[in-house]
């Protein structure tokens, strides 16, 4: 029995020495939290000029005295574009301060100055840092490109305006999503909503995109300037897939997909639609189409962007530009 | 109501009728508590808050016992209970308190089903007492004993479940001396149908007596959710398993000496919760071993031991406090012309206005880190390793109990930073019977309690601790006339320092801290007058005062002084 006792204390004892974990703690640092800030290692911006195809992103490097949440605010000094980064950290580095040269929403950067400052809204004390950087390369964009309007009008294109409506290519306003130039309606028209269209082909056959509709984001700025708002002025989409490969679209038996986008306010719009979402409409019910009923993008020969706006409002004005297929994720400008 | 009333006549009736072929019994208690509370607030401060609080009510606990036949029991208790100011039936309510069958099956196996009562050991299923009392005066104790009462919580720290409970004991004749074995399943909750599945309590101890020297038990418990009692599948499971064994021998003709220990483990699982901040699974450890010595002609008992509970080991029925802190007391709620809740004091949880558990809870409370930082969780507060003696001393003239305790514990694991925090807790206390020495029939009795606590951690300005709270229980009751008792009892907590209060989510992990600046006073002074009519029936009437003063003139200051008066009857 004795011998018993002394194995079972033998066993507490041998379980008695919990391994110090010197790393782990429970719940957040407090470092973090009520700790002083300071900046530990010099704050520095990798560039003052940057050709982003050239040289890669623009990032800060630096350490801090804590993790803390800091917010770098970059904005175009012509264009007006904005990007935002922000973080909970105690190191800057390229891993979680990168900037790729792209911006968080139309309009994008061009080849200006962009003003960048860096701030760390928890720390009242905390000085703000201010750097400008000059952009000689804009970032390339990823994904089929199909205009910006800055090559003119295509060859296989189709243009309609109402009689009183000016519809064209402008350049060099400063106004466009990206670029130099943009796609303009302006007018009134009292009896109609119909205000004008593009109708955008390539020079031959299809526009070359993948097969697959599931992982596919068509992506286009919008911007409303008269006549705006949910009510009252929207984009028509029309989608035609040459569904039998002969180098023609028949809307009588091929597929058109729609879809409508209505204006939010007066400043630039991302629409971003997951080409495989057109085969369903708001509701989720199967849409009706002339062909097969399958959204397949390598059989898209035209898309018409068509500008419709409320005719009780008088003149109406908006903005298109950058159309662009992206995969897996929508569009970042 | 006069539906209900019929059927405790009905079995009154029939109880007496068969009474007298010894085949039931009947008792309970019944009661009657009036209390006035006054609040005392500056008037700039709050302008809003009515001063006045009154209410009572009296109650009835009728507590039947049935024989069907020798071996078995049916308990039934009834609760009548009239709020003081509802006349004619309002404010009335009748419910059922214990509903329980129990008996012997074949002479062998014990079972209770219904309303049971349930306790293993301190790391397993244990209802650990609340703060606020250390050898406490009888002029408050009193009047804890009917919260205590009220919400089962039983002088051997069971807690009250339903469910089903068998044990039976195997006796041998050679190695070992007996088996024991004792298993339980109750109910813990019910499902809504929607989002809140079923749940199920279970465990039980397998214990083993080689003889007198020596025993050892294993003990489990487990909480487990019942899969398809709600569309979802999420389930919440813990279990707690571990080993307790006892060694004594005599090491002198009057001196005893032995190791006692238990060690085990926890494991928590939250399966198929949508809740990213959901653990699928943790678990940790734990080990509390000690050396005892006791010397029972001498009423001595010295225990010294050490104990490493893990940060993760999660027992929610040993870890349940009594108190839930995050409520607000059921008088005064709310005060200031800003109408801020009233934090739980002790004067709250005297008067049985304080949210108090009645169920097992998987989450860790909410708990005042200026009444225990220490030991919030009882004996199984996670987090906390080191070494504790307790020295007892009984049945001598004059003290007729003497007790100190003293601990020192550390963190295992750090909150919010690599440095961990550190406690020292003393607690002492005794009864003195003036008497004893005087040579007085009647009883003069001085309770004294002190319990000190300091928490402490280095390491930068900003994660710095040092806080120390010193409480003492002091009280005194006279039987000046026989069965006549003058109490008087004293209550104060000074408490300084700054604490960071864990905010745990719903899996108890910690995501962020409070910074508590903890100094204030806090003051509870009582007396009372008490006649007893025999041992079991009592009539008396208390007058409390309590306050709190904050360093920190930001803070509120307020005190409430109660009168109360309590007609205690069993029988």
């Amino acid at each position: 029995m004795r011998t018993f006792g002394i194995y079972i204390m033998l066993a507490l004892l041998a379980v008695s020495c919990r391994k110090e974990d010197e790393t782990a703690i429970d719940g957040p640092d407090l470092n973090d939290l009520f700790g002083p800030f300071s900046i530990v290692e010099e704050i520095k911006i990798s560039h003052q000029t940057v050709n982003f195809p050239v040289d890669g992103n623009v990032f800060y490097s630096g350490e801090l005295s804590k993790n803390t949440t800091w917010e770098i605010s970059i904005t175009g000094a012509s264009t007006g574009a904005q990007r935002t980064i922000t973080g909970f950290d105690r190191i800057l580095s390229i891993e979680n301060t990168a900037w790729n040269g792209g911006a968080t929403n139309f309009p994008g950067f061009g080849l200006e100055d962009a003003y960048i400052e860096l701030v760390f809204p928890d720390e009242p004390e905390a000085p703000i840092i201010r750097d400008t950087v000059t952009i000689a390369g804009t970032k390339i964009d990823d994904g089929y490109f199909i205009t910006g309007f800055e090559e003119g009008l295509g060859s296989n294109w189709t243009v309609f305006n109402q009689t009183t409506v000016a519809g064209s290519i402008q350049c060099g306003s400063g106004e466009a999503a990206k670029g130099n130039c943009l796609y303009s309606f302006a007018g009134a028209v009292p009896w109609d909503w119909a205000i004008g269209s593009v109708m955008i082909r390539p020079d031959e056959g299809t526009f070359g995109l993948p097969a697959s509709a599931s992982n596919l984001f068509f992506n286009m700025g919008f911007k409303a300037i008269e006549n705006y708002g949910p009510t009252n002025s929207f984009i028509l989409f029309w989608f035609d897939e040459d569904d039998n490969g002969d180098g023609v679209f028949d809307e009588n038996t091929e597929d058109r997909f729609t879809y409508e986008y209505w204006s939010t306010g007066n400043q630039w719009d991302l629409i971003s639609i997951l080409y495989s979402s057109l085969k369903t409409d708001a509701e989720g019910n199967p849409v009706e189409t002339a062909g097969n009923g399958l959204p397949e993008p390598a059989k898209l020969v035209s898309i018409n962007v068509f500008f419709l706006a409320n005719p009780d409002n008088g003149f109406s004005e908006a903005q298109v530009d950058h159309l662009i297929f992206t995969t897996n994720s929508p569009y970042t400008p | 109501m006069a539906k209900y009333l019929s059927i405790v006549i009905l079995v009154l009736i029939s109880a007496v009728s068969v009474g007298q072929q010894r085949k039931f019994q009947i008792n309970g208690s019944a009661r009657g508590y009036y209390f006035d509370n006054d609040l005392d607030i500056d008037d700039q401060l709050d302008s809003i808050t009515t001063r006045k609080a009154n209410y009572g009510h009296t109650l009835m606990d009728l507590a039947v016992s049935v024989f069907p036949e020798k071996n078995t029991e049916i308990i039934g208790t009834f609760r009548i209970r009239n709020e003081l100011g509802g006349f004619w039936g309002a404010g009335t309510s009748f419910l059922v308190r214990q509903l329980t069958l129990r008996g012997v099956a074949g002479g062998v196996v014990r079972y209770e089903l219904g309303d049971i009562d349930l306790k293993l050991t301190p790391y397993t299923l244990h209802n650990f007492e609340e703060e606020g009392m250390v050898n406490e005066a009888d002029v408050f104790a009193l009047r804890r004993d009917i919260v205590h009462y009220d919400m089962f919580y039983n002088a051997g720290n069971t807690w009250r479940m339903q469910g089903a409970n068998v044990g039976f004991g195997l006796n041998f004749s050679r190695l070992i001396d007996q088996i024991n074995v004792k298993a339980f399943i109750t109910r813990q909750r019910m499902t809504d149908g929607l989002a809140v599945p079923e749940r199920l309590y279970g465990g039980g101890t397998l214990q083993l007596v080689q003889s007198e020297q020596f025993n050892l038990s294993v003990n489990s418990v487990n909480i487990f959710d019942l899969k398809e009692t709600i569309p979802d599948s999420i389930q919440f499971k813990n279990s707690v398993h571990s080993m307790h064994l006892a060694y004594a021998k005599h090491l002198a003709p009057e001196w005893k000496g032995g190791v006692e220990g238990e060690a085990g483990f926890s494991e928590t699982r939250y399966i198929n919760y949508s809740d990213t901040r959901a653990p699928e699974q943790m678990g940790d450890w734990f080990y509390d071993v000690g050396l005892n010595l006791q010397s029972q002609p001498n009423g001595i008992r010295i225990k010294l031991g050490y104990k490493d509970i893990g940060a993760d080991f999660l027992s929610p029925g040993a870890q349940t406090k009594r108190i839930n802190y995050e409520k607000y007391p059921g008088v005064f709620q709310q005060i200031t012309n800003d109408a801020i809740g009233r934090p739980m004091s002790y004067s709250d949880v005297i008067s049985g206005a304080a949210e108090t558990s009645v169920r097992i809870s998987e989450e860790l409370l909410v708990y005042n880190p200026a009444y225990d930082n220490a030991t919030p969780y009882g004996a199984a507060t996670p987090n906390r390793r080191g070494t504790y003696l307790n020295v007892v001393r009984e049945d001598t003239v004059g003290f007729r109990e003497i007790f100190v305790e003293a601990a020192y514990l550390t963190q295992s694991r750090g909150t919010g930073t690599l440095q961990k925090k550190k406690f020292i807790v003393f607690k002492a206390g005794a009864d003195v019977y003036f008497n004893d020495w005087m040579g007085w029939k009647n009883d003069l009795k001085m309770d004294l309690g002190v319990r000190f606590e300091n928490t402490s951690r280095s390491g930068e300005a900003y994660e710095t601790i040092t806080l120390n709270s010193t409480m003492v229980d002091a009280g005194l009751t006279w039987e000046f006339v026989s069965n006549f008792d003058v109490m008087l009892g004293a209550k104060m907590l000074m408490a300084d320092g700054n604490a960071f209060v864990d905010l745990r989510n719903r899996y108890n992990t910690i995501e962020n801290f409070a910074i508590a600046d903890v100094s204030f006073t806090e003051n509870l002074y009582a007396a009372g007058l008490r006649y007893r009519f025999n041992e079991r029936n009592a009539v008396s009437a208390h007058y409390q005062m309590f306050n709190i003063v904050h360093a920190d003139a930001q803070l509120v200051d307020y005190g409430i002084t109660q009168f109360s008066f309590l007609l205690s009857l069993k029988f």
